[in-house]
């Protein structure tokens, strides 16, 4: 085992599962190098495809002489093209994350760990970044097992850190990588501006992009009682409350409306959403629901 | 005063309630001190907060339930001093008597669901007593043969039905004018009245005081009575159609034509309004003697005897049962008592020089039965215990033969050959001797002489003696009454003129007539015994409830002991002549009087009233209308008007406001402790 799997982000049993996982993209990617990854394009490979009539400017190489000779024919033989994949992770590092127990950072930070993990394992190209980093900061591209220590000891030293813009981050990322590719944003969403803006930047980029919403129970479930004056621990905004069993039924129904409206706005623009709740241990989650949204497989 | 809401507090208590509220607001917003809580994001919470400032005000308020609590508890507790009420009467007046009779038809079950009439007057009373304001006194007095303070004036009103509750019902008779001179004394305490020529003046003012009569007015009309300052209200309790049976006499007596038997007789009355057939039975020391049935018609009497052996003695019970499915209202009257007692009690005292005739007679065994004869010498006139048990009333008959007393005995006497002393006897007779008088005639009818045959009785001498007036002459001679009798106060005195031995002129004894000889001489003697001794049965009957009984028991006796109807005891005393007067006959039945542990003598105690027992409501058709009226109340001069039987009720509110508010209290706590999201 490598020394990566020895990190408190992903335990060995943890690291054993996810090796026998890889990710999963419906969209085609055109990848800079050749991977491990079956492709939808046809491309040279070993592995036979389909057959299709030449048309002029096809690449000759490609021609079944064999058919051309027994059909007088110019048929194109295609074959399967292996690929690699860009698999980005958006890590929400803002201050609001660092709540919950596990804290929600925390949480996502094992999460972005894991999926990246099957990245490296599968000879994708790994790349993760949190939403608070400025433009211009490119953080490196990590690829094949070798280096999961390098992106274990990257994703361990997310601090949190500031009030981030949802929609600023995004639009950062998206400028620094223009490619395509899979990303997936864990955040919390709770923007006062809005997640709407900033998951849109990702639909121009024609990503194949995964909503991870991460709450901490506390959020979903809050244990409140009394008078209470609720400061917003980004920008100190103050809320007052006095805790009663409507005040909480209004909060869940708001709470709810807030989720189920995150996830129609995804899955109206082709993104996937997923909630998720510290409490669930990360291996369940990729396991389980990230396999069942197709992330992985 | 009619309103929805009548005020129980002062203003400088309204001012302190008042200010109670504004104080727990006060209270409330300076407590509330927000906890901070760092929380993720206030995002949600904004939205949600947004959402419920729809309707800020209201929601502002429902902030705190427990604000609202205890506003809600003070509200309540507000609302309950208010006292609100609503359909009632009020009370008018500032001071309160209520008269409550509570004597015998009080106790018919003719109310509601077989409530008695004095439970019913108790409600109504206590009706009242709700409305009362904090500023109104009342005072209590119950009424029936005595009047009784049960509760005097007051506002505090729970000591009012406290005092209510004590009310018990009596057997006795309805008297309301001591009532009312009761209600006269505390409604005036203090009357001060100076005459000034010719004119009185009172110089304390006096309030007027409401008089609030309650009672089925089994009573007639007071006369002489001047209401003054008592303003009266008589509200009449009981049903127009109330059915009433009851034994309206029992006595025993001899029989008529077997004077050897007792009989009993019994007297049923029916005040319903349907002729009753009714089986009376008839117990004597709890054993069934006999029973008979009787057809009551309505309004009316009728009455059937029982025969008693002579000899039959102990206690008389007579029971109507009317049968199951007869309505009967009130069951006090159902039972009467009477005793039978042992005539052998009876004393005579013969005193006498020595008469052996007499002395014989006296002592047969027939007459043993009927007395115990005690004699003394003339002499023993002048002692002491003679004279203490003559005017005691310790003797039934006295026998002074050859002699006679300084004063008359307390006692039935009879006196041979000398006159009573006092001006009665006296003055009518000379002391004038005849010599050998005829009996001529004698009064076959009387029962001194029943059945005796007189003719031919030789007397040497004699004294005429012509009664007094009231008195008869008994035997009649050919020179004038030979033996008389005349009443005396409530006693009878007997006169035989001639002796029966004396002393002639040398001062031998002597027979003055050959009486002795005769077949009628132990039969008179006989006759006076039994005539004498049974004039107790007669006693019997008159005991009413709640009056004052006087027996007569030997002088100088001590532990005496009466024993009520229900077996509880009670110490008396007997004053020097041997009177015992007993005052607690509030319960019918039989009392025994124990004299050092034995029992001495009996008497009963039976309600033998009408007017209590005639328990429906005396009524009065208006002409007019068809209203149901009952009788006005004459006090005086005045007559007081029925109020309505429907007397309305104040309903108040104010005992469930304060368990509500308690209520929310427990629920406040309970929120309090619990943390309770509601």
């Amino acid at each position: 085992m490598s020394k990566a799997t020895e990190s408190s982000l992903l335990s060995p049993s943890l690291c054993a599962q996810l090796e026998r996982l890889e990710l999963v993209t419906r969209k085609i990617f055109r990848g800079r190098m050749k991977g491990e990854r079956r492709s939808k394009r046809k491309g040279q490979s070993v592995e036979f495809a389909d057959f299709r009539n030449y048309v002029p400017g096809d690449d000759l190489r490609m021609l079944d002489w064999n058919l051309y000779a027994r059909l007088d024919k110019l048929i194109l033989k295609l074959f399967l093209e292996e690929e690699d994949l860009h698999f980005y992770a958006l890590i929400d590092a803002s201050l609001s994350m660092d709540f919950g127990e596990p804290s929600k950072l925390q949480y996502a930070k094992q999460l972005a760990a894991a999926l990246a993990f099957v990245g490296l394992i599968r000879a994708d190209r790994v790349r993760i970044e949190t939403l608070d980093q400025p433009v211009f900061q490119r953080n490196p591209v990590y690829r094949g097992r070798a280096s999961a220590w390098r992106m274990l000891r990257q994703v361990e030293a997310i601090e949190p850190r500031g009030g981030t813009q949802l929609a600023t981050g995004v639009k950062n990322f998206c400028l620094r990588n223009p490619g395509k590719g899979i990303v997936v944003l864990i955040s919390d969403l709770m923007d006062k501006d809005g997640y709407e803006s900033a998951l849109k930047n990702f639909l121009s980029h024609e990503m194949d992009c995964f909503v991870i919403q991460v709450l901490s129970q506390a959020e979903i479930e809050p244990d409140v009682k009394g008078d209470l004056r609720l400061v917003d621990c980004e920008d100190q905004d103050e809320a007052e409350i006095t805790v009663s069993s409507p005040l909480l039924r209004k909060y869940q129904q708001t709470l709810n409306t807030f989720c189920s409206g995150a996830q129609q706005f995804c899955t109206k623009r082709g993104m996937h959403y997923l909630l998720a709740n510290n409490q669930v241990p990360v291996e369940e989650l990729v396991a389980k629901h990230l396999r069942r949204r197709g992330l992985v497989r | 005063m009619d309103s929805l809401f009548r005020n129980a507090l002062g203003p400088t208590a309204w001012i302190i309630l008042g200010m109670i509220p504004p104080a727990i607001f006060a209270l409330y917003f300076l407590k509330l001190k927000r906890q901070p809580l760092e929380v993720p994001s206030t995002y949600l919470w904004h939205r949600v907060i947004e959402d419920l400032h729809v309707n800020s005000l209201w929601q502002r308020l429902r902030k705190s339930l427990l604000l609202f609590l205890q506003l809600l508890i003070v509200g309540l507790a507000i609302l309950a001093v208010l006292r609100p009420g609503w359909q009632g009467e009020s009370l008018q007046g500032q001071q309160f008597i209520f008269l409550i009779d509570n004597s015998a038809s009080m106790s018919a079950t003719d109310g509601e669901n077989g409530r008695s009439r004095l439970a019913e007057a108790k409600q109504r009373v206590v009706a009242l007593i709700d409305q009362m304001d904090s500023d109104m006194t009342a005072m209590i007095i119950s009424f029936a043969e005595q009047p009784n303070v049960v509760q005097e004036f007051t506002n505090n009103r729970r000591l009012l039905r406290d005092a209510l509750d004590r009310i018990e019902p009596s057997a006795a008779q309805t008297d309301l004018t001591g009532a009312l001179q009761l209600a006269d004394g505390f409604a005036n305490p203090g009357r001060v009245t100076i005459e000034e020529e010719n004119a009185e003046y009172e110089i304390t003012e006096q309030q007027n005081i409401e008089l609030y009569i309650l009672s089925d007015g089994r009573f007639a009309g007071v006369e002489d009575f001047s209401l003054g300052n008592l303003q009266p209200q008589f509200f009449p309790i009981g049903s127009l159609t109330a059915e009433n049976l009851a034994i309206t006499a029992l006595n025993t007596r001899r029989g008529e034509e077997r004077p050897e038997l007792l009989q009993a007789f019994v007297q049923v009355t029916n005040f319903g309004s349907e002729d009753r057939a009714v089986v009376v039975e008839l117990y004597l020391n709890e054993q069934l003697l006999d029973a008979a049935e009787l057809d009551v018609a309505a309004g009316a009497a009728a009455s059937t005897t029982f025969n008693l052996s002579r000899e039959a003695e102990g206690e008389l019970r007579a029971v109507i049962n009317p049968g199951k499915d007869a309505k009967d209202d009130l069951k006090l009257d159902n039972t009467a008592y009477a005793v039978l007692e042992n005539l052998r009690d009876s004393r005579v005292l013969l005193v006498t020089p020595g008469n052996t005739s007499l002395e014989a007679a006296l002592t047969t065994d027939r007459a043993k039965r009927l007395a115990q004869v005690e004699k003394i010498s003339p002499s023993a006139l002048e002692g002491s215990s003679y004279q203490r048990q003559s005017q005691a009333e310790y003797y039934d008959l006295i026998i002074y033969d050859q002699c006679a007393p300084e004063a008359m005995p307390q006692s039935n006497t009879l006196f041979v050959g000398s006159l009573p002393p006092g001006e009665l006897w006296q003055k009518n007779n000379a002391n004038e001797k005849i010599f050998g008088p005829q009996i001529i005639d004698w009064e076959r009818s009387d029962p001194l002489l029943s059945l005796l045959e007189l003719g031919g009785i030789q007397i040497a001498d004699s004294l005429i003696v012509r009664p007094p007036l009231g008195g008869r002459e008994l035997v009649d001679s050919t020179d004038g009454p030979l033996i008389a009798i005349a009443p005396r106060d409530h006693y009878q005195d007997v006169v035989i003129g001639f002796e029966i031995v004396g002393d002639d002129e040398e001062g031998n004894r002597t027979f003055n007539t050959d009486w002795p000889r005769k077949h009628s001489f132990p039969g008179f003697w006989l006759n006076v015994l039994d005539y004498f001794s049974g004039v107790s049965d007669d006693s019997q009957s008159t005991n009413h409830p709640d009056r004052m009984v006087e027996l007569q028991l030997g002088p100088q006796e001590d532990n005496v002991e009466v024993v009520l109807p229900d077996g509880s005891r009670q110490n008396v005393t007997v004053d020097d002549t041997g009177r015992l007067n007993f005052t607690d006959t509030s319960q019918l039945g039989i009392y025994s009087v124990l004299v050092g542990g034995q029992v001495g003598k009996k008497f009963a105690v039976n309600l033998f009233d009408r007017p209590e027992s005639d328990i429906a409501l005396r009524v009065r058709q208006a002409g007019e209308d068809d209203l149901i009226t009952v009788d006005s109340l004459d006090i005086g001069y005045v007559e007081v008007e029925a109020q309505s039987p429907q007397l309305e009720v104040r309903r108040e509110l104010w005992k469930p406001l304060l368990l509500l508010a308690l209520f929310v209290l427990a629920l406040e706590w309970y929120i309090y402790n619990r943390r309770v999201y509601i």
